[in-house]
């Protein structure tokens, strides 16, 4: 029984030590260019990330006015005609690094990541892989999926349908440090 | 006795470490969204613009250039509809106005243009003073221009200086984004003339003194109808000219603005169209036009 509780006791003790990676400046990248026309791409290099070494979950969020465009009408025709970035300020994503074990970092580097991504407030399941490296105290977290504009209820008129292209490339990178 | 005591203290212990073990796994499953709205910082929240574009129609808008972006303006306003097929409409005299609007500096506007109309040279300064957000009611800008008309000649003035063929406005265009889709401005403007036809103006007065109206009303997220007057305090009832009335919609198609609209006056430049409207909306004298906005 003695070592029942002591084991008990030693994982509340793990638990409640559970370590939590973080930034604040992780880049959220998407391209929805077509060839032969503008580019239709920005970045938002604030985006918040959070995971939890113990169990691999993993949440970001980030906000539509921080994307970066190159034309400053484009991004503010991305705030007010697609997003409508006044009523949903933001997009987040909630998920899981599959079999994620912090001590295999080093080893494994590829890690089936899934999870609920919400744009616009429709939600969506997202499945995709994930690079997860140790660098020095760093967590890189890096990866690529796509989206297409209609899985949020975007709606593309028909004037610009041919410059937008019909699946959008999202690539993130993320450096996390401990949270202390 | 003694053993179960202690077996029952266990059970305690145990009982204890289930109920901390569930509570701190709760926390970690359901919490980590509050945990990273925690650590996010907030962005400022994201402001409806109350133009689409630089103009309403005639009138300057409080819409500015931002910074880095190279917006190209040409503008046509035909001649009277009622000249009908004569003209086509007024098809066939066309006033041209090309322009050219960049920003080096957020919030502050710079920009030149040529209109065929008198043949006029125009450069103009827009400076945001204040921004509409959650903190300040109003979008308020200063806008300021000077004219050159090119077209007047010294063989026929022999008088002639170049102060002469000047023309300036100053305007504060102060306009409120009163919902999603209503826009209002109102645009205090000082006009400067310094050259009068007395025959045109009946009594001359170099200086005038405006009160600009002007309205967008967004029919869906592309599209707006606008509508934008001038109400000259100095205008001479013997004057020739009228106080400018513009009509018209705006047509977004991503880097470009189509404006297509109904005017009364036929110059695009303010000391132009505040003062010289030549048109008359009561007996149908009016002109079509239309301004494309590309931006680079």
């Amino acid at each position: 029984m003695k070592k029942i509780l002591f084991f008990l006791l030693f994982s509340v003790t793990i638990s409640g030590f559970s370590q939590t990676y973080f930034t604040r400046t992780g880049t959220t990248n998407f391209k929805a260019s077509v060839t032969a026309f503008e580019p239709v791409e920005a970045t938002n290099k604030s985006t918040t990330v959070i995971l939890k070494t113990a169990t691999g979950d993993l949440a970001a969020q980030l906000f539509m006015t921080a994307f970066q465009f190159r034309v400053a009408l484009m991004q503010e025709h991305f705030n007010e005609n697609y997003m409508d970035s006044n009523t949903h300020p933001k997009a987040v994503f909630r998920g899981k690094l599959a079999d994620f074990n912090f001590l295999e970092l080093g080893i494994k580097k590829e890690y089936n990541l899934f999870g609920t991504l919400t744009v616009k407030g429709v939600k969506k399941e997202i499945n995709t892989t994930a690079r997860v490296t140790l660098e020095g105290d760093k967590i890189i977290v890096s990866s690529k999926f796509t989206v297409a504009p209609q899985d949020f209820d975007i709606d593309i008129p028909n004037i610009v349908r041919k410059k937008i292209a019909e699946n959008i490339h999202i690539t993130l990178n993320y450096e996390l440090v401990e949270k202390k | 006795m003694y053993y179960s005591k202690v077996k029952n203290r266990n059970r305690n212990y145990f009982l204890l470490a289930c109920a901390l073990l569930s509570v701190v796994s709760l926390k970690a499953q359901d919490d980590l969204m509050d945990e990273l709205d925690d650590i996010s910082e907030a962005k400022p929240s994201f402001e409806l613009p109350a133009f689409k574009a630089m103009k309403i129609g005639n009138l300057q808008s409080t819409k500015i250039a931002a910074k880095g972006d190279l917006y190209l303006y040409v503008s046509h306003r035909f001649g009277s509809v009622k000249d009908g097929f004569e003209t086509f409409f007024g098809l066939d005299n066309a006033n041209t106005n090309i322009q050219l609007v960049y920003s080096f500096w957020d919030g502050i506007q710079l920009s030149a243009s040529r209109e065929s109309l008198n043949q006029t040279y125009a450069s103009a300064i827009k400076v945001r003073l204040a921004k509409q957000s959650k903190t300040f009611p109003l979008n308020i800008v200063f806008y300021g221009t000077a004219n050159v008309n090119a077209e007047l000649e010294k063989d026929r003035m022999p008088d002639l200086q170049f102060g002469d063929r000047m023309s300036y406005a100053a305007q504060f265009l102060v306009s409120k984004r009163i919902s999603d889709k209503f826009s209002f401005l109102m645009a205090p403007s000082y006009v400067r003339q310094n050259l009068q036809d007395l025959n045109e103006v009946g009594v001359a007065n170099h200086n005038q003194f405006l009160m600009g109206f002007g309205g967008r009303m967004k029919v869906s997220k592309r599209v707006s109808i606008n509508m934008d007057y001038a109400y000259n305090f100095n205008r001479n009832t013997n004057s020739f000219y009228n106080n400018p009335l513009t009509i018209g919609m705006d047509l977004e198609t991503g880097g470009h603005v189509f404006q297509l609209l109904f005017s009364n006056a036929q110059s695009t430049n303010e000391p132009g169209f505040l003062s010289n409207a030549e048109g008359d909306w009561s007996n149908g004298i009016i002109f079509f036009g239309f301004n494309v906005v590309r931006v680079f």
